[in-house]
């Protein structure tokens, strides 16, 4: 009944690692969208279009993503047609989005209020302002905690299992469950999310090197 | 570590009772009847693919063990398709409550706490339970355990056994799964662990157990086939189709192919 650990074992974890890259992509793309408004809503002048936002980020930061999941999954696919999938994109992309939202705003607010003042005197609106003075300023300073929330992202799609999701993880699970090698197994997937996280980092570095402000002295 | 585990677990517990609560004045209107799967064409049923021999992935990826094999049974009998949905312990009566399986063949234990939410089927399997521990510990029953820490998968049966029914020192310490569970005794996380003597069996290929031994049995698990409460006439419809299966060996079958030994029938238990 347990079994050896050999190549259809080993492929079932590459199988499950694709999955988690396609989730990762997906969720981070949701929340990049997301983000970029809920961002913008919180510093805006409309306390409409602040006080929605500042109450998704509560929610969303407040409550475990594993319950986030959960609800999505089952509560609303009580009442809508939602697979696996499309409930764990939905639910990591609404995730990514506060956490993103909340990551952009600081580096929003933290261009000095000079500058919006500058914007302001020639007489740019509200788009022309966020998309050549402010953003391009703040896209600097949130690189770094951006990739840094991409490689949690990764992680954090782990989570998706409860809801039947096979990712890497579960897979891992699965593999385990059948082979009783749980320093192997887990050892290939510790490995497969290292490959997976390590280009995020190389590319952390490489993008906060390029946006360097040149005549700043590098740490 | 686990103490996040114990407290996501409740968080769990308390939204499937949520749920269970919210969808247990729409289950009338899930109820099932066997002229309704026939004309769908395709019946839905749950298996877990983490659970070897009772579910398991095969070589390319598919479910297979003993539960696959009884539902393919069950779909023929039924002339229907058969659609084999991936569960996992903590989700598959989830699955079943908020119908997204029409049944759940999951290895899933006839217990008092699940059939307030499931009704089960006549006997489909038995599994003996028991504790498994170091040679030098001496305990002969579940009073001896007293002041020790003892390692199960959380949620599986015999959790729900133990924590009604070891001494209130006990601590009982919930792993994902049987492999962690097995981990966490041979790592000295855990003085005991409760575990199939299934695995037990089994697991001398993998690791050295010298110095583990059987101490005495918890109870024998019962597996049925569950399905959403108040279809009578599916109920009566899967028990004839079991006692059929029993009758011309069929079932006798598999169960030697997953698990190498007969089949031996027991009555279904009487839940108070």
């Amino acid at each position: 009944m347990i079994r050896e650990f050999g190549f259809p074992e080993f492929m079932l974890l590459i199988d499950g690692a694709k999955w988690t890259v396609l989730l990762s992509l997906v969720a981070f793309a949701g929340g990049s969208a997301g983000g970029l408004v809920i961002a913008l809503c919180r510093v805006s002048a409309s306390a409409w279009l602040r006080w929605p936002s500042q109450a998704f980020i509560r929610v969303v930061q407040g409550t475990p993503l594993l319950m986030q999941l959960f609800l999505i999954f089952f509560g609303l696919g009580t009442f809508v047609e939602i697979d696996p999938w499309l409930a764990a994109a939905l639910g990591l992309g609404l995730n990514a989005s506060a956490f993103l939202g909340e990551i952009w705003r600081g580096s929003i607010q933290a261009i000095p209020n000079g500058q919006t003042e500058a914007a302001h005197a020639l007489g740019l609106n509200y788009l022309d302002r966020m998309r050549f003075v402010i953003l391009p300023q703040a896209r600097r300073m949130a690189y770094a905690p951006t990739v840094g929330f991409a490689v949690q992202v990764v992680k954090s799609t782990s989570l998706a299992a409860i809801i039947g999701f096979t990712e890497v993880t579960r897979a891992g699970q699965i593999v385990n469950n059948a082979t009783f090698k749980p320093f192997l197994v887990f050892g290939i997937v510790a490995v497969i999310y290292f490959f997976m996280c390590w280009p995020l980092t190389l590319l952390s570095d490489h993008l906060e090197r390029r946006a360097a402000i040149p005549n700043r002295s590098p740490k | 570590m686990w103490v996040n585990f114990k407290n996501t677990h409740k968080l769990l517990l308390a939204c499937m009772a949520g749920l269970g609560l919210a969808l247990s004045s729409a289950n009338s209107a899930t109820a099932q009847t066997v002229e309704e799967i026939q004309e769908a064409g395709k019946i839905r049923v749950g298996v877990l693919v983490d659970f070897p021999p009772f579910g398991l992935l095969d070589g390319s990826g598919q479910p297979a063990g003993y539960d696959p094999d009884l539902a393919k049974m069950l779909a023929d009998k039924l002339g229907v398709e058969l659609e084999l949905v991936p569960v996992s312990g903590p989700n598959r009566v989830p699955y079943l409550l908020t119908n997204r399986v029409d049944l759940l063949i999951a290895a899933l234990g006839v217990t008092k706490e699940r059939a307030e939410q499931v009704d089960f089927s006549d006997p489909s399997a038995t599994v003996d339970q028991v504790l498994y521990a170091g040679k030098d510990l001496k305990i002969e029953k579940l009073e001896d355990l007293s002041g020790h820490s003892v390692g199960v998968a959380r949620g599986s049966a015999q959790d729900i056994t133990l924590t009604s029914s070891v001494p209130s020192d006990v601590t009982l310490q919930r792993y994902d799964d049987d492999p962690s569970t097995l981990q966490a005794l041979l790592a000295g996380q855990a003085d005991a662990i409760a575990m199939s003597t299934l695995i037990i069996a089994d697991i001398a290929k993998v690791t050295n157990v010298d110095a583990f031994e059987i101490k005495f049995p918890i109870r024998t698990l019962v597996h049925g086939i569950a399905m959403r409460k108040g279809n009578e006439e599916l109920q009566t419809y899967i028990n004839d189709f079991l006692k059929e299966v029993k009758q011309n060996g069929k079932l006798n079958e598999i169960h030697r192919k997953w698990l190498g030994v007969d089949f031996t029938d027991v009555e279904k238990p009487v839940l108070q």
